[in-house]
Formats: structure tokens, sequence, C-alpha cells
């Protein structure tokens, strides 16, 4: 007997790149930031392999604060039929503007939106909200969550459910949460990180961060029920392609789009 | 005759990108609507669409009467936004007036759901159209939207999201309108392009 989970639509599962212009990275433990390879190819490559959307995230662009490297952004975005998604670095509603007229459909901010929650309004009411998407980076303390921003380096004593309410109500369309403590280790996710924002804000919501395993990906998805899926270190190893993950999770009843 | 579509730019933001490579993959040339000589030029129309109506309706009420003569003229697609502002009036932002082609109000979606409506969804109550030519019934398209058009006149499919089901594309004569993204739809999206592109 299959059980059908109910979601609200079919899940998607997004590949995500995280980028050290010009190489797509993965932190390893001990060993820093590994390179897996370019970022166009592996656009491609994943998706060819059935992915939903791509995600591209310019790791050093805040850190650095240097100027978003636009063309880099634009070369990852060819020839895929589906949308894409970059952010990393993005400060003003122009920001979001220059983004869009680069191949971008959705623009992701995170830590400059907590710095200028205002700027989420406006990109909004310029772009629409279905192209502002905000990425929350949670680091888990004993009882409750915190915001971390620059790719999860430095603490700002925000409560990230406040967070998430106060962009919801700014309009965003999306909010993507990953997890500091998880991203890159493949242990799985935060599910209850997950299950409490997907409660609490109506709008949808991307897990990212710690997908080890197909079962990772499926607890996540029954349990924390978000809209969709970011997945990077299981496709970068090529632990599986994306058509394996998605195979498998219909199996287990769950609606994907074949 | 190859196919010459006139990229008709509504709003000030908007990925074009997936439109042009699109539009190429369909087997089209295409070129962006700046003066009224352009519409000479062209055979088909194309009005794409983010942002948000106001801003649209804004960025070319200097235009209207010239718009819609040619879209009278013309085979004539309009995606999301773009299919929107073909109706005659939108709720977002305020009210605008819409370039009133064909009927229907624009409203924000009322559903339990999350809004926007992101995601794959599929089309039912599909009428036949030559839209759908080679497209199967269960093929999902991408749909990116919270307001919705309501115009059950010309609908041609419907989509149901969280039981709500709402006008995902029209036909009225050669004036085709997609609340979904075709160009972001794979190879069912290419395929829907390339059925315009035949009209």
């Amino acid at each position: 007997m299959i059980l059908i989970i109910h979601v609200t639509n079919m899940v998607r599962i997004i590949a995500r790149l995280d980028v050290k212009p010009p190489y797509v990275v993965k932190p390893i433990q001990f060993e820093g930031l590994r390179k897996i390879g370019d970022p166009k190819e592996l656009s491609q490559k994943y998706y060819n392999q059935g992915a939903d959307e791509i995600l591209y995230i310019d790791i050093v662009s805040s850190l650095y604060q240097r100027e978003i490297l636009y063309s880099n952004i634009f070369d990852a975005s060819q020839d895929i039929f589906v949308p894409y998604a970059a952010g990393g670095g993005v400060r003003t509603v122009n920001d979001f503007v220059e983004m869009l007229h680069h191949g971008v459909d959705k623009v992701v901010i995170n830590t400059n939106a907590i710095l200028n929650p205002n700027v989420i309004k406006e990109a909004v009411e310029i772009c629409g909200s279905q192209a502002v998407v905000v990425h929350i980076e949670a680091k888990k303390w004993d009882d409750h969550w915190e915001c971390y921003t620059d790719c999860g380096r430095i603490p700002t004593s925000v409560d990230v459910f406040e967070w998430a309410k106060a962009v919801e109500m700014l309009g965003a369309g999306e909010i993507i949460v990953s997890s500091v403590d998880n991203d890159g280790t493949k242990k799985g996710f935060d599910i209850d990180l997950i299950k409490k924002m997907s409660k609490l804000v109506n709008i949808p919501l991307i897990a990212a961060s710690g997908a080890g395993s197909l079962e990772d990906i499926k607890k996540v998805i029954i349990e924390g029920k978000p809209d969709a899926v970011a997945i990077a270190s299981l496709l970068h190893y090529n632990s599986y392609s994306i058509s394996e993950i998605k195979n498998y999770l219909s199996s287990e009843g769950i609606e994907v789009m074949l | 005759m190859r196919n010459k579509v006139g990229i008709l730019v509504v709003g000030r933001a908007g990925n074009l990108t997936n439109i042009e490579r699109a539009l190429v993959e369909a087997g089209a040339e295409y070129i962006y609507i700046k003066d009224i000589e352009d519409f000479e030029k062209i055979n088909k129309i194309l009005i794409p669409g983010v942002g948000s109506y106001k801003d649209a309706m804004n960025s070319i009420k200097d235009r209207i009467e010239i718009i819609r003569e040619n879209i009278k003229k013309k085979p004539t697609l309009g995606i999301c936004l773009g299919m929107q502002i073909l109706g005659q009036i939108g709720f977002e932002n305020g009210e605008s007036k819409g370039i009133g082609v064909i009927e229907g109000e624009v409203r924000k979606m009322e559903v339990k759901a999350k809004t926007p409506h992101i995601g794959w969804n599929k089309l039912t109550n599909r009428k036949e159209s030559p839209l759908f030519k080679d497209i199967p019934e269960d093929a999902a398209f991408y749909f990116m939207h919270s307001f919705e058009l309501n115009n059950y006149i010309d609908f041609i499919s419907l989509t149901d999201y969280e039981n709500h089901k709402f006008v995902s594309s029209i036909q009225r004569g050669n004036i085709f309108g997609v609340q979904f993204h075709p160009e972001k739809s794979r190879e069912y999206g290419i395929q829907l392009l390339r059925n315009f592109l035949e009209m």
C-alpha cells in the first residue's frame, strides 16, 4: 500500500550551487572549501538530471564586500528552462533589478535584508513578491534559533521565527531556511526548525542544508512539510542524481515532477 | 515564413533572457517593440510579465491604443502578468485599468494555501485549442503568481491549487494568455511556444 502524502504542490527539488567564483565549492570538514566544478556545467548537468530549479549562491560576495559578479551568474543561467534563483551580496533594489536583467528569476537576499529590512518591501514593489526570496541561516541554541549572516559566520541576536514573520509581512515571496549546524555535514536536516517554520509562515518554504541520504530528504518532506528542498553535497559528490532522488521520493508516495 | 515575434516589455523589472532563449529554441526570431514602426516588422506579439499590474500598465499608458489595435491584428500571447493586463481591470496596489481586449478582473487569489503560488502544477478542464497540440493532459507547468484573472468565458484551462480552481490559460480568437511560464516549464513549455508560433 502506498500512502499518498498530501503536500500543497509537487515538492520541488532544487539543485544548489555554492559558488566562490569561478568555482562551485563545498566545505569539507578540516579542509576548508573543495572545488567541485564549473557553475555553468553543473547547472546544465543538474537541469538535465531533472532539477526543478537551480539556486546559485555566491558565498563570498558579502564577506569580501565586493560588487556582485553578474556575468558569472548570467553564464550559469544559460539553456536551463526552469527557474533560476541567485544571491550573494545583494543589498539594494538596484541589485535586484540587475539580477533580473542577468537571467535570474528569483533574487535571494540574506545579510543585507536583516541590516535593512525595508529593501524587501521596496524590491517587492518593483519586482513582485515572487522574485524576492529571503535566505535565513539558523543556528540552534537550547531553546531557540538565532539568525546568522555572511554564510553562517556572524551572529545577529535576531530570533529566526520573529525575523521570518517580519519577512512575510514585508511581502517576500519565499523563504529559504538553512541550518548553520547541519550545512555541508550530510547528517540530515534540522527537522524541528523546518517543521516550526512551515507552520508559522504562509509563504513557500525551501529547506536547505544537511541532506546526507535519500531518507533524510523523505523525512524532512514528510515531517517538516517544506514546499521545496535544496540539495548540494549529495549531488556534488555524485551520491545520487536528481532523477534517482525523485524516483525514490515518488516510490515513497511523495508527489514530485517526474 | 519564419516567425518574427515582437516582445512587448511591460514594467521595469523582469528576466527576459529565458523568453529570448525559449523563442529561439522554439524556432522564432524576435525583436523588442520600442517604436510604433516595430509593429510592422513582426507577425506575432508576446507580452511577458513580471512585476505589478499598476507598474506594467503605467509603462505602456502612452501606447495603449496602438497596442490594442495590433493585438487585434496579430496573434498575441500574454504570459503571467502579460496575460493579466489583457483584461479590463486589476486590483494590485490600487486599481488600474488594463488593456481591455478581453474581459476579466485581476485580484489576489483567495486560497487557504501559501501565496504566492510557486511551483509546478497541472492543467484541468482543458478545452480543445491549438495551443495544446502535442501536450499531454497531465503535463505540468511552472507558476509564480499571487493574482488571478477571473475570465471564465474565454478560459481554455483551469488549475487546481488547494481546492481553489483558477483560470490558467485563455484564448479569444487569436489572443492567448497563460498564467504559467512556458519559458520556465521545460519541454512542454517550449512545445506550447511552438504551437503559438504556428498560428
